[in-house]
């Protein structure tokens, strides 16, 4: 389902139109429309996808939803991974096993000295504990997908009744519905190759 | 602190040998004389607490600077306060010239240009901010330097306060009996012509820095008694834990350690608990004559208080139970919590008849508080999402626990009562391996919400935080390696 409505807000352009790639979409855009097929131009020109920000797919200048471990990957549920291989994590950034008990990079359960296994500690799912520590009521809505890294990668827009983005940036509608704003964004990395 | 402030009014009645000193008792004294003693003595309160606001505002702002800077581990800022106090006693005993010196002095025409109190009060925060004219003692330098080590505000804000008190004393003192060749202008004399009177008090300062240091030191040299060692309790000036390799060790008073014929020991009260072999053995501390002797399988957690025993054990059917024991009265067990998996209930700590435990789980992480007698049952606090909270003790009505998350792990002691105030007495960066926050070769100047403030990404500690004690002047808390393979028991003194 496509966007309401995707607005440009200042700073959005000013990054788009800054980057190399921006430029050069720019020039090549201004070029095809002198010859007077801005159509054709569109058709075969880079997509606005080209100015990414903070991670691969992500356009416009949200920040990242608080993640445990840095980069916002979720996984289908809006659980914590990490990004660098898609472990599940805890809310303190601990890879986990299945039962949620905090493992080392071989993934044998971690112990206290005596042998007792360390605690579990909460996951929560990412967009909602971002609205909890905001005090506002956060949910993931629309999603665009885009090939990244040789994988289709889902861009998650967390929304909720906001005038601001995490950053401070006025909020912009992206993929939100009813009213609601961007206020933080994340990915799904599909098992899809692109 | 009280060591800290003392030295910090002392440093400040040294200044009064500074140019600005003396002409503030001037200023104030001499100009208005008898017939407007009430101006005076509003000049003199307008410079008192000028110069209290000034001293927050340099050793306060200085001690937020170094909470904000982040925490110190396992004695670090303690050694650099060490080190700053010992370095600074030696030269104000030695009376050595200060360097680096400022050389300059409250502007002159505030006091023709403006109303004597409300110049006097701008005078006495310049001079409050310590660094805004002459220096007269190294003390003036350590204070700023403790207070920007210890990262404690409140400390900051009491020695400022102390700093500005001892500016203004000789002012107080002198100023309102200066007119006519009075007792304060004998006084002011005296200062003038007797520059010893200004050495011996740089010799009191060395002395107050040099207590700090030795409280600063003993906090630090005692940051790791016990290598090898886990799971500490504490009572009655005794300490009990768990050798990593062998049986449980006790600490008398006296400071003699002993191996206890057991494991898992727990002081508490007048009595010592371990177990072995499938017996819980009940003991007095002094002597160690069991008292009682209780059959139980599977024990891997004691707490133990006069009138109580709890005990944490496994479960036939994989899980664990927490129960209480009545040791005074009627056989009585109670059943106090269990989990189908190990590792949820933490360790229990039990004061007189409180009981306090942790209950961690994928939902939701708290510490719990049961009134053995009444029954009654209630969370101390909560965290549902982004924190865990473990390793409880629990005494005369202060809570020591740690606070874990993304960023941080903390050791803090705060009341019982949530919402209160609470001090951070360790913190260390979290044991997670962070990323960046964005992709290497993209725009990241929008990615505000991800990073920590207190650590990098990459590798996290290498050590994280363990089981916990709490005796009467000092928190014992546990340092694990990530393998489990080393663990160490730091004191902190509080």
């Amino acid at each position: 389902m496509p966007p309401e409505e995707r607005r440009e807000h200042f700073s959005d352009v000013v990054l788009r139109r800054s980057s190399r790639r921006g430029f050069l979409e720019w020039a090549g855009m201004a070029i095809v429309g002198l010859a007077g097929v801005g159509t054709a131009a569109r058709a075969v020109l880079p997509d606005e996808a080209d100015a990414y920000t903070n991670f691969c797919g992500h356009t416009y200048t949200t920040g990242n939803c608080p993640h445990p471990t840095g980069l916002p990957r979720v996984d289908r549920h809006d659980l914590p991974l990490r990004a660098a291989d898609g472990h599940p994590v805890d809310d303190l950034g601990r890879p986990i096993n299945a039962e949620g008990y905090p493992v080392d990079h071989a993934g044998a359960v971690l112990r206290e000295p005596d042998g007792e296994p360390l605690a579990p500690a909460p996951r929560s799912k990412v967009c909602r504990a971002a609205g909890e520590a905001h005090d506002l009521k956060l949910q993931i809505h629309g999603s665009w997908y885009r090939c990244s890294g040789g994988r289709v990668r889902r861009l998650m827009d967390c929304c909720g009744y906001t005038k601001v983005r995490i950053n401070g940036d006025a909020a912009l509608t992206g993929y939100c519905y009813g009213g609601r704003n961007v206020f933080c964004v994340q990915y799904y990395e599909t098992m899809v190759p692109c | 602190m009280i060591c800290a402030a003392i030295t910090a009014v002392v440093a400040g009645v040294t200044g009064a040998w500074s140019p600005c000193g003396f002409s503030m008792v001037e200023t104030i004294g001499s100009a208005l004389g008898e017939d407007r003693r009430g101006a005076t003595l509003a000049a003199s309160a307008t410079f008192a607490i000028g110069a209290m606001v000034g001293g927050v505002i340099t050793f306060g702002g200085l001690a937020v600077l170094g909470h904000m800077a982040g925490p110190g581990a396992g004695g670090v800022r303690a050694g650099l306060g060490v080190t700053i106090a010992v370095a600074a006693a030696i030269a104000d005993w030695r009376g050595v010239k200060i360097a680096p010196q400022i050389r300059r002095q409250v502007p002159e025409r505030w006091r023709w240009s403006t109303p004597l109190p409300l110049a006097c009060g701008l005078y006495g925060v310049l001079l409050g901010l310590a660094f805004t004219t002459f220096v007269l003692a190294f003390a003036v330098w350590a204070l700023a330097g403790i207070s920007f080590a210890a990262g404690d505000p409140l400390l900051g804000a009491v020695v400022g306060v102390a700093f500005g008190l001892g500016r203004a004393l000789p002012v107080l003192m002198m100023a309102p009996g200066f007119s006519g060749g009075g007792q304060g202008a004998r006084l002011l004399d005296g200062m003038a012509r007797e520059p010893r009177m200004w050495l011996g008090l740089r010799r009191l300062d060395a002395l107050g820095l040099s207590l700090c240091a030795v409280f600063l030191s003993g906090a630090s040299a005692t940051a790791a008694v016990l290598p090898q060692a886990s799971d500490p309790s504490a009572a009655g000036g005794r300490l009990a834990w768990q050798a990593l390799a062998g049986s449980a060790q006790l600490r008398l008073q006296g400071g003699r350690t002993i191996t206890l014929p057991g494991a898992d020991p727990a002081l508490g009260g007048t009595r010592i608990a371990w177990q072995r072999n499938g017996t819980i053995t009940v003991a007095d501390p002094t002597t160690l004559a069991p008292e009682i002797n209780i059959a139980a399988a599977g024990v891997n957690a004691l707490a133990i208080s006069d009138t109580w025993l709890a005990v944490r054990g496994l479960t036939p059917n994989g899980g664990e139970e927490l129960l209480a024991d009545a040791l005074t009265g009627p056989a009585h067990t109670r059943s106090i919590a269990s989990s189908p998996r190990i590792g949820e209930i933490g360790r229990p700590s039990l004061s007189g008849e409180s009981l306090l435990y942790s209950e961690n789980t994928p939902e939701s992480s708290r510490l719990e508080l049961v009134n053995l007698v009444t029954g009654t049952q209630r969370p101390l606090r909560i965290s549902r999402r982004g924190a865990q909270l473990a390793y409880p003790a629990l005494l005369d009505g202060r809570l020591l626990y740690e606070r874990l998350d993304r960023c941080s792990q903390q050791l803090r002691l705060g009341a019982m009562r949530p919402g209160g105030r609470e001090r951070v007495l360790l913190s260390l960066p979290s044991t997670a391996t962070r990323d960046p926050g964005y992709q290497r070769g993209y725009e990241h100047a929008y990615n505000s919400a991800s990073p920590c403030r207190n650590r990098h990404s990459g590798r996290g500690a290498q050590v994280r935080l363990g089981a916990t004690a709490l005796a009467g002047h000092t928190a014992f808390v546990t340092e694990v390696s990530s393998d489990a393979s080393h663990a160490r028991i730091l004191s902190l003194h509080l």
